[in-house]
C-alpha cells in the first residue's frame, strides 16, 4: 500500500494536478453540489419506498433518478481527483474504507432492487402502500447515503490517532 | 466588533475550536453538511418539479417537501451559529462569509416566496413562467451559497487560495 501511494503521488498526473491551486476547492464545491443532488434524488425515492408520499406512484419519482445519478457521477469523478492528488490522505484512512463500504452497500442494494423488485414497483399505483421488502431497501439506501456523507465529512478528523 | 471578539473567546467557543474531541468542531461541521444535503436536496426537488421534471405528478404533491427545507434550514441555522461563535471575530470581517450569508438569505427568500407563487391559490395545470423563473433562481442561489461556503475555508483573512 505504501509503495502504491508513493508511486501514485509521484506520477506526472498527480503532481501536475496538485500544482493547479484552484482544482481542489473547485472539486470540493462540485462534490457538495453532487451530494445535494444525490441525497435529494435518492432520498425522495427511498422515502417513497418506505411508504411516504404514497399518493405519488414510485414510477413517477423515477424521473428524478437521472439527477441522483448525475450527482453520483460528479462525486465519483471529483473523488477520484482527490485520491490522485492526495492518495496518502485516503489510502491509510479506515474512515475512507468505511465510506467506500457504504457506497458498495448502497450500490448493491440498488442493484438488488432493480433486478428483483424493480418490475413489481412499476405495477404499484398511487395510494398503494409498499411491501416490507421495499421499505427495507429504502431504509438501507437512505442510511447508507447518510453514512457515506458522515464518513466523508469526518474523514479529516476520525481515525487520525487523536 | 468587541462583541464578536468576546464571543470568540467564551469558554464554549474556545472548546469548539480547541477541543480534541470529535464531538466539538468536527461533529458540528458534519451536522452543517447533513443540514445542507437535506435543505438543498429538498429545495432542488421542488425546483426541478416546477421546471417540468416528473410533470405527471401534480405540483401540489411537492409542497410537503418544504418540511425538509425547514428541517435542513434549522439544523444549519443552529450548527452555523455554533461554527460562527467559534470564529466570530475572524468570520464577521471575512467578505466571502458575508457573501455566503447574502446568498443563503436570497435563496431562502426566493424558495419561500416560490411557495406562494406555485402552491397557493388556484394552482394552474403547469407552473407559471414566474414560478419557473423563481425555481431557476433558487437552484442558482443555493449552488452559489454552497460555493461561497466552501470557499470560506480558502479565503482566510482576505487572501486567495
Amino acid at each position: 500500500m505504501n509503495d502504491m501511494v508513493t508511486w501514485l503521488a509521484g506520477t506526472w498526473v498527480s503532481s501536475h494536478l496538485r500544482d493547479l491551486k484552484w482544482l481542489w476547492p473547485t472539486c470540493e464545491t462540485l462534490h457538495f453540489v453532487g451530494l445535494s443532488l444525490l441525497v435529494g434524488g435518492a432520498g425522495l425515492f427511498d422515502l417513497r419506498l418506505m411508504g411516504w408520499m404514497r399518493q405519488v406512484s414510485v414510477k413517477s419519482l423515477k424521473a428524478f433518478m437521472p439527477f441522483a445519478i448525475a450527482g453520483f457521477a460528479i462525486n465519483l469523478i471529483t473523488g477520484v481527483i482527490f485520491f490522485i492528488v492526495s492518495p496518502a490522505q485516503y489510502a491509510f484512512s479506515i474512515v475512507w474504507y468505511t465510506k467506500l463500504l457504504f457506497i458498495v452497500i448502497a450500490g448493491l442494494n440498488a442493484m438488488l432492487f432493480e433486478t428483483t423488485l424493480g418490475t413489481r414497483v412499476l405495477t404499484l399505483g398511487p395510494d398503494e402502500d409498499t411491501p416490507l421488502s421495499f421499505k427495507l431497501v429504502g431504509a438501507v439506501s437512505l442510511f447508507s447515503w447518510f453514512a457515506v456523507l458522515y464518513c466523508g465529512r469526518m474523514l479529516p478528523y476520525l481515525g487520525t490517532g487523536n | 466588533m468587541a462583541f464578536f471578539t468576546w464571543l470568540q473567546h467564551t469558554p464554549f467557543s474556545m472548546w469548539i475550536v480547541g477541543s480534541e474531541s470529535v464531538w466539538a468542531y468536527p461533529t458540528i461541521l458534519t451536522a452543517h453538511t447533513v443540514g445542507l444535503a437535506i435543505l438543498v436536496g429538498a429545495a432542488t426537488l421542488i425546483d426541478l418539479r416546477i421546471l417540468g421534471v416528473a410533470s405527471d405528478v401534480p405540483v401540489s404533491q411537492f409542497e410537503r417537501l418544504y418540511r425538509f427545507v425547514w428541517i435542513g434550514f434549522y439544523i444549519n441555522l443552529v450548527s452555523g451559529l455554533l461554527l460562527f461563535a467559534s470564529e466570530a471575530a475572524d468570520k464577521a470581517g471575512q467578505p466571502i462569509f458575508l457573501v455566503k450569508l447574502a446568498l443563503v438569505f436570497a435563496a431562502l427568500i426566493v424558495t419561500v416566496y416560490m411557495r406562494s407563487e406555485a402552491f397557493r391559490g388556484v394552482i394552474a395545470a403547469a407552473p407559471t413562467k414566474r414560478a419557473r423563473m423563481m425555481a431557476m433562481s433558487s437552484l442558482t442561489l443555493w449552488a452559489g451559497a454552497i460555493t461561497a461556503g466552501r470557499l470560506m475555508a480558502y479565503f482566510k483573512n482576505g487572501t486567495a487560495p
